[in-house]
């Protein structure tokens, strides 16, 4: 449902990314793991299409992003790490003009944002201007906005940030319901618990490059085996804990 | 999927302006009434100014028809490079560096559309101030000449494509600017243009020379005036156009020529411009989120300053802290650099006006200039207040917890806010009033009437500014908006009562003294007495204004504990 070739993003002389490969299939949550830095919003921002690689390809439902923005695009739901919503609108509103860029018309488009607000415990808002909302709810409002035009696949850039464990557990449950529904959703985290409770495959990325991929068990054999924690694994990928310098610092 | 039309783009602001009238606080309440009111008289002004001179010409009939075509075209080459600069400036916000875009650019909206929304909103906000400005005027043209209907239609259509073309002229060069360099960057880069385009403005002015109009014997110079007028009145420039399609309007007539070649060329430059838009935006937007690395520039001059004054470590290093910031956000500081133009250019007038010439008034006149110099020293000490001191705590923004959870008291901070305000803008006020007035050659009494009061009216001003900035912070919100909010519009309106007040009892015993001395009248003691009490009672309401604006500052940065 989403497939990237050998994508490559440079800035100058400095490459962010360097030839990520990657496909997530349909009903698959595929964990995109990195260190801070390491090129996993720069992924996801070329595949929302809001920035241009360097080279390489983006595939949305079977649409060339390059050849095809639109078709990508309406197959696609995006939540950014630091989402824009226009302050001055109403929660409402704002679903309704989300609907509206994707073609949702004036007749269906009540009736869903509806579903969205309640889905995401967000109905009593629905009037209220979005500046009044906490960050937690603007997360959720967003989220709202990405799954209500029906996409076949989302790309999430840190999910849980800001979320209440209430917030976080909703959001686990919306997910596991879209994925079941088919929905591929590619998520980059930092939250290794949320990875290991929840995705069915995962690509750890260091300094742009994809250096472990496959499942949660293939991940752990790769790093040599023997721990039990995704955390654990993820340390030992990217380069160790650095607790021997603090002790000496502290 | 069916596509909206471009305009569906458009309404998340139409919406935001709606919701904002809805919900209306008494802070915008408060300032929209003192904008409006000033712009309303302003607009009046015009209106008034606008169909004065018309009815004057009238009188000089073929002549007055000529001086009259040559202001309206005159007048829309004037808009015509402000339209165009701002072009610039706008679209590089709403093409590249909206915080929108994110919204915009991940949702399946096709490049067309994107780019008549977009560029429908660069006109707008491009062009309002500017259609602000010339309705009044082209009314009163219109009511002076009592011209028919058909002029005012003619008005509107030739308004209209007449900001199309130089906004559209600026688009492209924004266009052109952020293929080379991202946008951030240029933004910085558009910051120097503007300089640049401000000195270019004062630059011509002072090419065409008006005060020469003051001088008797060069009266056969008059129209050689005139000619530097017409010079750069070329046919192929679409003021040129709106001008005489507009004159033919006033005239009852119509000029079918002029008016197809602003709406055919307003109609081309969009198409062309939108057929570059799809070529180079997206690359043009990738590149506007490139900042990898920022430039930093070390600073190390600002350490040495700071560890050379006697200073105590906190105050020096919340004085480091805060000149570094200023100095590194480069659109911060280059707005000081227009203020700084338009002031050479106030005291070049005043060599440049050789009152001299008028020997009945010029004593008078350079007197009451004191004064008057005395009152826009206040004014830009105010303007410079208003935008870089009162923002000081609120530009602590997310970051002010640090400053809490730290062993400094509110009153340290404050006050190292104040005198950081203060010692530059004391140096360029006591500056200004001191050249002005040796430019000037007012009287030695007024002088140092003068370089005394601009020293209480300073500490006044600077500390208004940190006490209100202090009582009504909007953290997280940019200088501009903070300036603009309701302790903004308090403060402003408070600066200028208090500039009034001190003009008034400064005014008034200088005055005095100089009638007294120029009749060689002796004044009696209750006079002279009531003359010193005036100096006295404008002191005493600075130092109360200055002290008890902090004091209330301190206390509300306390009580934020509390709340």
């Amino acid at each position: 449902m989403i497939a990237i070739e050998r994508l490559v993003k440079k800035y100058g002389a400095f490459t962010a990314v360097d030839g990520v490969s990657l496909e997530v299939k349909p009903g698959e949550i595929h964990g995109f793991l990195g260190p801070n830095g390491a090129g996993k919003t720069t992924t996801l921002r070329m595949i929302a299409g809001l920035l241009q690689p360097t080279s390489g390809r983006i595939v949305v439902n079977g649409h060339d992003l390059a050849a095809e923005p639109e078709a990508a695009k309406t197959s696609l739901g995006f939540i950014p790490d630091r989402p824009f919503i226009y302050e001055k609108l109403t929660a409402g509103e704002f679903l309704r003009f989300h609907g509206g860029l994707y073609g949702i018309d004036g007749a269906g488009i009540a009736t869903r944002v509806h579903e969205m607000l309640d889905l995401f415990e967000l109905r009593r808002w629905e009037d209220e201007l979005v500046e009044s909302f906490s960050h937690g709810m603007k997360q959720r409002l967003v989220m709202c906005a990405a799954f209500l035009h029906r996409p076949r696949a989302v790309a999430v850039d840190e999910p849980m940030v800001g979320l209440d464990p209430r917030g976080a557990r909703l959001i686990k449950d919306v997910f596991r319901r879209m994925s079941e529904q088919g929905v591929a959703i590619l998520m980059s985290t930092h939250t290794l618990e949320v990875a290991q409770e929840m995705c069915h495959q995962v690509s750890i990325i260091q300094k742009g490059q994809i250096i472990a991929q496959g499942t949660l068990d293939e991940v752990h054999r790769l790093a040599g085996g023997g721990h039990d924690h995704l955390t654990s694994v993820f340390l030992k990928l990217t380069g160790g804990s650095g607790l021997q310098e603090i002790d000496e610092l502290v | 999927m069916t596509p909206t039309p471009f305009t569906f783009l458009l309404l998340p602001h139409l919406w935001s302006s709606r919701n904002r009238v809805r919900r209306v606080q008494r802070s915008d309440l408060l300032r929209a009434g003192l904008f409006g009111g000033v712009g309303v008289v302003v607009c009046g002004a015009l209106f008034y100014g606008a169909y004065w001179v018309t009815t004057q010409l009238a009188a000089y009939q073929e002549f007055g028809d000529y001086l009259l075509r040559l202001g309206l075209s005159w007048l829309f080459l004037t808009f015509l490079a402000f339209l165009a600069f701002s072009g610039v400036v706008t679209s590089l916000s709403t093409f590249f560096l909206s915080e929108d875009l994110r919204l915009l650019m991940a949702a399946p909206v096709s490049a067309g559309r994107l780019f008549l929304a977009r560029f429908t909103r660069t006109v707008g906000q491009a062009s309002w101030m500017v259609i602000i400005f010339m309705t009044p005027v082209l009314l009163g043209v219109g009511v002076g000449r009592c011209a028919p209907a058909a002029y005012y239609a003619t008005a509107l259509l030739a308004v209209v494509p007449f900001a199309v073309i130089p906004v559209a002229v600026g688009a492209a060069a924004t266009l052109l600017l952020v293929t080379v360099l991202p946008a951030r960057r240029a933004r910085d880069v558009l910051m120097l243009v503007s300089l640049l385009f401000a000195a270019a403005i004062v630059l011509t002015l002072r090419f065409i020379q008006p005060e020469r109009l003051l001088r008797v014997e060069s009266l056969p110079d008059i129209t050689g005036f005139f000619a530097t007028l017409q010079s750069p009145l070329t046919p192929l420039l679409p003021s040129f156009w709106a001008g005489e399609f507009l004159f033919a309007g006033l005239q009852g007539g119509g000029d079918l020529l002029h008016g197809a070649a602003l709406w055919t060329t307003a109609l081309a430059f969009t198409v062309l411009l939108g057929a570059a838009d799809r070529r180079w935006h997206f690359s043009g937007y990738s590149r506007s989120q490139d900042a990898p690395k920022a430039r930093v520039t070390a600073l190390a001059h600002v350490d040495r300053l700071a560890h050379a004054l006697p200073l105590s470590t906190v105050r020096r290093e919340l004085l480091i802290k805060d000149l570094k910031v200023f100095l590194r956000d480069v659109s911060q500081w280059l707005q000081l650099l227009p203020l700084f133009a338009l002031v050479i250019l106030y005291l070049y007038n005043f060599r440049a006006l050789d009152l001299e010439r008028i020997p009945y008034m010029s004593g008078v006149v350079k007197n009451v200039y004191a004064l008057v110099n005395l009152g826009m020293a206040g004014f830009v000490v105010a303007t410079v207040a208003l935008r870089f001191v009162f923002p000081a705590v609120s530009a602590e923004g997310a970051a002010f917890w640090i400053i809490r959870t730290s062993p400094i008291s509110m009153h340290d901070f404050l006050w190292s806010k104040f005198w950081t305000g203060l010692v530059p803008m004391l140096l360029f006020t006591e500056g200004l009033t001191i050249v002005a007035n040796e430019f000037m050659g007012v009287d030695p009494f007024l002088k140092v009437v003068a370089a005394g009061a601009v020293v209480f009216m300073t500490f006044a001003l600077v500390g208004l500014a940190s006490g209100l900035g202090a009582r009504y912070p909007r953290f997280g919100a940019d200088p501009n908006q903070v300036a603009g909010s309701f302790g903004g519009v308090a403060f402003m309106i408070l600066a200028v009562l208090y500039i009034i007040l001190m003009i008034v009892l400064l005014g008034w015993p200088s005055a005095m003294w100089l009638f007294s001395r120029l009749r060689g009248i002796r004044l009696s003691a209750l006079r002279e007495t009531l003359m010193a009490g005036s100096f006295v009672l404008a002191m005493v309401m600075s130092v109360a204004t200055w002290l008890l604006a902090m004091r209330s500052g301190v206390r509300a940065l306390e009580d934020m504990k509390r709340t």
